[in-house]
């Protein structure tokens, strides 16, 4: 009827967290090689990560780094050639070279775009389902419409994000250690990280008077995120209605129990719209909801000019 | 030879770096291009540039790197078409659907990749040249030595802008969206041409969010004064001959946003110093070295004026926005 999935950085999580709300699971931290034991860049992890999941009836889809330099390819090389002899459901790729290297490989597992890949045409779609993409998730600034046009027109399937923060920009190093005490003496990569990350990091402009921040972004390292959480739990219907069928939530740089909450809430609520159930009163999983947002809850661009705007169903 | 190629961001400019040196001149479509449309030239400017590129044995490359809806995409093609058709001979594109719909149609152009495909590394590039890609434009960031390792992966042009940042940090453009994260409007015009505002890669100009005062906090303690979070890349000189060297085909002057005169005057610098390199096995470029600091300090100036107004006008539509939330929700 419909898939939902979510993200899990390494074995450690996975094992301690509660994804049962999911049917699948993109194992790995696209944007840091450094986060411990990612499955991304961790070879010998990625058996132990599969198996886990696997064992309770979900798929498991591996994400690729995703911004990998000339140096960095050798190793991403690597976690491939262990991924391909393993079943994984699906292998995610944000970067074109990454995506020829599996091709070069022989891979024949389904290949999902993701975030980072930059997809805003359905021509572009088609461009890569000849390179073994069957996935795509469109660039965050597009519109539901546009959404749509291009799972009705390029033959593949559609990520569609319905909860959590939106990743607007990565980086090849790490902001939170070059701006702390001791990244003005190391370098990130070089081995000394010491995951600052674990702690939440924020990045606001404030106002002149002084009174609330009235930008705010979140900041995971490597990679920077919507200050507001996208919310799309009262639009199921119309998600339903538009023929998608593969939703996501993002739980990258959330704290435990995140993604175990607004989980559930979209297990029940797409599950009510693709049933053609009545719409629920929505206001309960609305306050569990904001009381996750720490900067609130927003549309992201499915609305166009909606920005940081909430619209609810009415 | 290394093809110098400069921008015209107005007619005016367009001109000028054609009569200062420049072997190629490169010009933003209104509505198609990452810049404003004080900064892209109409399809009579188009021609005329052509007209008179042509007429002094110049080239014109057509910038079209927007990443356009899907329903563009015949506009955009129906475009490309017509300048090739003046005698455009090649055309900067972001969108690899768009990229292969050019070639599958008028494979004789040039297709320069633009910034917006977000290379990394040397597979990126055998990828873009295999979908037909006849150069790559290089990110401001890598090394000679990366530039190299890329050179020697397949045959293809190389382009590079002649400025740069420090290697590392948050990649712009071509994986950012900071800008249309905090003001994003979009309209469709009465031909159904999309239009943007605040979104470089869909149309329109990056508001240059990074460029504020932003606190860093940890747990909700301030730990860093306020900083920007994007470094500025810089005009660079004299590391010119190590990328002629390395294999460079295509040096991009960058500027499309800044005043014709300081274009012009950034031109003629570097043809001199392109020129001196070409002619001599030992260049001697600490010639230029006073000429090119003045112009690093009039390149910082216009930036920062245009930063400061473009940071306006975000910060100007956030609060539009924002008292439209709070009058929706009283």
């Amino acid at each position: 009827m419909f898939e939902l999935s979510t993200d899990v950085g390494n074995l450690k999580e996975l094992r301690e967290g509660d994804f049962s709300a999911y049917d699948a699971i993109y194992l790995g931290d696209f944007s840091c090689p450094e986060y411990p034991n990612n499955f991304s860049s961790h070879a010998e992890l990625l058996e132990a990560g599969l198996q886990h999941v696997h064992a309770r009836g979900q798929k498991a889809y591996l994400r690729l780094y995703a911004v990998p330099g000339n140096d960095d390819l050798a190793w991403v090389g690597d976690v491939i050639d262990t991924a391909l002899q393993l079943p994984f459901d699906a292998l995610e790729v944000h970067n074109l070279g990454v995506l020829r290297m599996l091709r070069e490989r022989g891979c024949t597992a389904p290949v999902h775009l993701g975030v980072f890949g930059n997809l805003y045409t359905h021509e572009t779609a088609k461009v890569l389902r000849d390179f073994g993409v069957t996935r795509v998730y469109p660039n965050p600034e597009l519109s539901l419409d546009e959404v749509r046009y291009i799972a009705e027109h390029a033959d593949i399937e559609v990520l569609v994000p319905v909860h959590g923060k939106i990743p607007l920009v990565i980086s090849e190093t790490c902001f939170i250690l070059e701006h702390s005490e001791e990244g003005a003496e190391g370098a990130c990569g070089d081995g000394s990280c010491s995951y600052q990350c674990t702690q939440e990091h924020w990045l606001k402009r404030g106002r002149d008077d002084g009174s609330r921040a009235d930008w705010s972004l979140k900041d995971t390292g490597r990679m920077t995120l919507s200050g507001k959480d996208l919310c799309m739990v009262e639009h199921g219907e119309r998600l339903a209605d538009m023929g998608l069928k593969h939703f996501y939530v993002h739980n990258k740089g959330e704290a435990p129990g995140y993604a175990a909450a607004v989980g559930r809430i979209y297990r029940d609520a797409l599950a009510r719209a693709f049933a053609g159930e009545a719409a629920p009163d929505f206001a309960p999983a609305l306050d569990t909801l904001a009381g996750l947002a720490r900067e609130g809850l927003c549309n992201g661009y499915y609305f166009e000019g909606a920005g940081q705007r909430y619209i609810g169903r009415s | 030879m290394v093809m110098m190629m400069a921008p015209g961001g107005t007619l005016e400019m367009a001109k000028a770096v054609l009569d200062e040196g420049a072997d190629a001149v490169y010009v933003g479509v209104v509505g198609w291009s990452r810049r404003g449309a004080q900064d892209e030239l109409n399809d009579d400017e188009i021609r005329h540039t052509i007209d008179y590129a042509l007429a002094r044995g110049k080239e014109v490359r057509v910038v079209v790197n927007t990443l356009p809806s899907s329903t563009e995409l015949p506009m955009f093609v129906e475009r490309v078409e017509r300048y090739a058709g003046w005698g455009a001979q090649g055309f900067m594109i972001s969108d690899l659907g768009a990229m292969r719909l050019v070639k599958e149609r008028l494979p004789h152009v040039n297709v320069h990749t633009s910034v917006g495909c977000g290379i990394t590394n040397y597979e990126d590039v055998r990828f873009l040249r295999e979908l037909g890609a006849d150069y790559v434009v290089l990110p401001y960031r890598l090394s000679v030595e990366e530039i190299r390792q890329i050179k020697g992966a397949g045959k293809v042009g190389i382009e590079v802008f002649l400025f740069k940042t420090p290697s590392g940090g948050k990649i712009c453009p071509g994986k950012c969206n900071m800008s249309s994260y905090f003001s994003f409007r979009r309209w469709l015009d009465t031909e159904g041409k999309d239009h943007f505002f605040g979104s470089a890669s869909r149309g329109g100009d990056c508001l240059r969010v990074c460029q504020t005062d932003w606190n860093f906090k940890v747990d909700d303690i301030d730990y860093r004064l306020p900083m920007t979070i994007k470094t500025n890349p810089a005009l660079w000189l004299e590391e010119l001959p190590d990328y002629l060297a390395a294999g460079v085909d295509c040096l991009k002057v960058p500027g499309r946003d800044r005043s014709a005169v300081l274009v012009r005057d950034i031109v003629r610098v570097y043809r001199r110093a392109v020129d001196a390199i070409l002619e001599s096995d030992r260049p001697d470029l600490s010639v230029f070295a006073s000429e090119l600091e003045t112009l690093r300090g009039r390149w910082m100036t216009e930036r920062s004026k245009r930063d400061n107004r473009l940071l306006r006008q975000a910060i100007d539509e956030s609060a539009r926005v924002s008292a439209g939330v709070a009058a929706m929700t009283q």
